[in-house]
């Protein structure tokens, strides 16, 4: 029961009966009333702290779990302990037909919800899930509806590529339009796809685990030499050098095809040369790019090389550059990379290549991965994901998490 | 016909060729592929600007990718300066977590109808159809199999039952009499196939000489293609919004209705900005 104020006056100025009392003086009366009502108003007081706290937990927010397998579900496992709150009710599942159906089990009226998603190999099921949840929230009056979201699909198609779609772009709006009102994510693709969203992105950074990691685990750090895989990536290497005052080495040329080559903006195909024609206006045809074999810039020799970068899919590249770096002189090569996504056979490729160590963090789930090829490291991120839910619930700054950041991180 | 281009997603390519045979197009050129992480990629192989596009995409096997690939086709379409843009969805997914009424979508939809089909296909394939009841499987199909009826002027019954919970039938009560008949069970779409399977059995219990049963959509899924082989039909027919082709293989008693030509129809007519209603009781040949 929680005692008011107003219920306390009355409880002073009515006749308390006290247990066992045979006859008491009228100054004792005043006293006793006196300290009836002290103790009254703390234990109102305290009553009311309790309340606050005990129940923020429940009133204040949820968060949810919009994933279906158990793989996907360990993040949002890890970052609820930290929290100290519980993972909210639903059932998410795949029907006989295919069709995503997700039934939540508790009210949710006008609660903050938080929904933590990963984004495992089924990338579309995955979104259709946090649509669906979302949506699902929403039309059940849920105050407001923040998406975590570490890894954010279809971050490398944000782009105009010839007659493509800028899918970016699209999932933002189907965010949006399935009530979503916030985002926090982490080392997104681009930084620019935040303009993508009509409400806030949080872009969380990993650098800080992984400059950690580089301090703690890598042992003769101080002889490391960071690497950029491309020209592209160059900016990321340079930050992450900066913070622990080591070198920078870029890998440039021909296996190192760059996707802002494959990204040509609007060109259309071009025009078949009309010799019989327009005799006057012939542009000039652009240039080819020369690409020279593949080259490091900078001195590796004898020291360890650290590749960086925010994805690593695809290792075909990383393991070219892992060779030129061997055959230049660097006695070790790790790479650090956020999301490993590592599809296809990229476990075997790594195994078998020049490669030490792959670090990455669990924003994507990778187990499966990490038990073909034991080369793969996890750091673990779900500090940083829990802290950014806890500061936004409470309304407090963000800048904390982005003490360290550079510029071009 | 200028100006209209017809691009197909992954999820059915035979029906889209067939429907562009009908309208005496090639099917427009694109690809869809999937990259190694799962990301679907869609890249549209030709010119759209200024036209009238048609994406042909049914909601089936991998429901998820499916939709999904439409969207971004149809995103692609929009920055490529299309005119506009129409998505024919045979079988429209999650239909049964929501109702596909034209009020909950804030474009135009046409909603088509396969009875003309299905008509056409009892009066040609079932001999004694003038001597037949056609039923419904539970209460909600009433209306449908009523006006099927009416056209065929023959009896209708229904069944009646009480679920426990979906994908489960509980007791099951026959309203109408099919004794010494042919009985045509007539519904919307078959999924794992319990409820058409018992109502099958209760049709023969009850007198019925044959069952068939025609669905419009055949999405089965789980179970249903070995209670069809196990169940009492004489024929199963379905219409080919979803493929077909691999369930026939192990399924003898599937058949299938063509509706390519009431979609490629429709698509005429939009183009043309003709009715389409003459299509709601109408096969075109």
């Amino acid at each position: 029961m929680l005692l008011n104020r107003q219920r306390l006056k009355y409880l002073y100025l009515s006749p308390v009966q006290i247990r066992g009392s045979a006859f008491i003086q009228k100054g004792e009366w005043n006293y006793i009333r006196k300290m009836i009502w002290i103790h009254c108003s703390c234990l109102c007081d305290i009553a009311s702290k309790l309340h606050f706290t005990m129940n923020v937990p429940k009133t204040g927010y949820r968060v949810f779990s919009a994933n279906s397998s158990s793989a996907c579900t360990e993040l949002a496992k890890k970052i609820t302990e930290r929290l100290g709150v519980e993972l909210g009710k639903s059932i998410v599942y795949q029907e006989s037909n295919r069709e995503t159906r997700i039934d939540v089990k508790e009210s949710v009226r006008g609660q903050t919800i938080f929904i933590i998603q990963t984004i495992p190999r089924d990338v579309n099921t995955a979104i259709m899930e946090l649509l669906v949840m979302a949506y699902a929230l929403k039309t059940s009056c849920a105050k407001n509806i923040i998406g975590v979201i570490p890894y954010f699909p279809y971050s490398k198609q944000c782009k105009m590529r010839k007659r493509g779609s800028i899918v970016c772009k699209l999932l933002a709006s189907m965010l949006a339009k399935a009530g979503l009102s916030h985002i926090i994510t982490m080392d997104l693709h681009q930084k620019e796809i935040q303009g993508f969203f009509s409400f806030p992105v949080d872009n969380l950074r990993a650098s800080p685990f992984l400059t950690q990691y580089i301090q703690e685990e890598v042992p003769d750090y101080r002889n490391a030499i960071i690497v950029a895989k491309s020209p592209s990536a160059a900016k990321r290497a340079q930050s992450y050098a900066e913070r622990l005052r080591l070198g920078l080495a870029v890998i440039h040329g021909e296996a190192q095809c760059a996707e802002s080559d494959m990204a040509d903006g609007r060109h259309s195909p071009p025009c078949v040369r009309n010799t019989s024609g327009h005799p006057g206006l012939e542009l000039p045809l652009m240039m080819a790019k020369e690409k020279p074999p593949i080259t490091v810039v900078g001195d590796v020799g004898g020291r360890i090389a650290i590749i960086v970068d925010d994805i690593i899919d695809d290792v075909e590249d990383f393991v070219a550059a892992a060779e030129i770096l061997k055959e230049r002189g660097a006695y070790k090569i790790y790479i650090m990379a956020t999301h490993g996504l590592l599809s296809a056979d990229a476990p075997r490729l790594i195994e078998e290549s020049a490669i030490d160590e792959v670090v990455v963090t669990n924003t994507v789930p990778h187990e499966v991965q990490k038990l073909q090829c034991p080369k793969i490291k996890t750091v673990d991120v779900s500090m940083i994901l829990a802290e950014a839910i806890r500061r936004i619930h409470n309304g407090e700054s963000m800048a904390y998490l982005f003490r360290n950041i550079a510029v071009d991180d | 016909m200028p100006n209209i281009k017809i691009f197909s997603g992954s999820s059915h390519q035979d029906l889209s060729q067939r429907i562009a045979d009908r309208l005496g197009l090639e099917l427009g050129k694109v690809v869809t592929k999937k990259f190694s992480n799962q990301e679907t990629c869609v890249e549209i192989g030709e010119s759209v600007r200024g036209e009238d596009v048609y994406i042909v995409q049914s909601g089936c096997g991998e429901i998820n990718d499916n939709l999904m690939e439409l969207l971004i086709m149809i995103n692609a379409c929009k920055i490529a300066s299309a005119s506009r843009v129409t998505a024919v969805i045979p079988c429209f997914p999650y239909a049964r977590q929501d109702k596909k009424d034209k009020g909950f979508f804030d474009i135009p939809v046409d909603n088509l109808y396969a009875e003309p089909a299905v008509l056409k296909w009892i009066k040609e394939n079932i001999p004694e159809w003038k001597n037949c009841t056609i039923v419904s499987p539970d209460a909600g199909g009433a209306k449908r199999v009523t006006s099927i009826a009416d056209r065929l002027n023959v009896d209708f019954a229904l069944i009646h039952k009480e679920r426990k919970k979906a994908n489960e039938v509980d007791r099951m009560v026959l309203v109408g009499d099919v004794k010494d008949r042919v009985a045509i069970l007539v519904d919307d779409m078959a999924d794992t196939c319990g409820t058409i399977c018992h109502a099958a059995d209760k049709l023969i219990s009850a007198g019925a000489t044959k069952v068939y049963a025609i669905l419009t959509h055949g999405i089965f899924s789980g179970p249903a293609i070995s209670r069809i082989n196990n169940a009492c039909f004489e024929a199963v027919v379905v219409t080919n919004t979803i493929p077909q082709e691999e369930k026939m293989k192990h399924c003898p008693k599937i058949q299938v209705i063509d509706i390519s030509m009431i979609l490629a129809e429709a698509i005429r007519r939009t183009h043309n900005g003709e009715s389409v209603s003459y299509l709601f009781s109408h096969v075109p040949l």
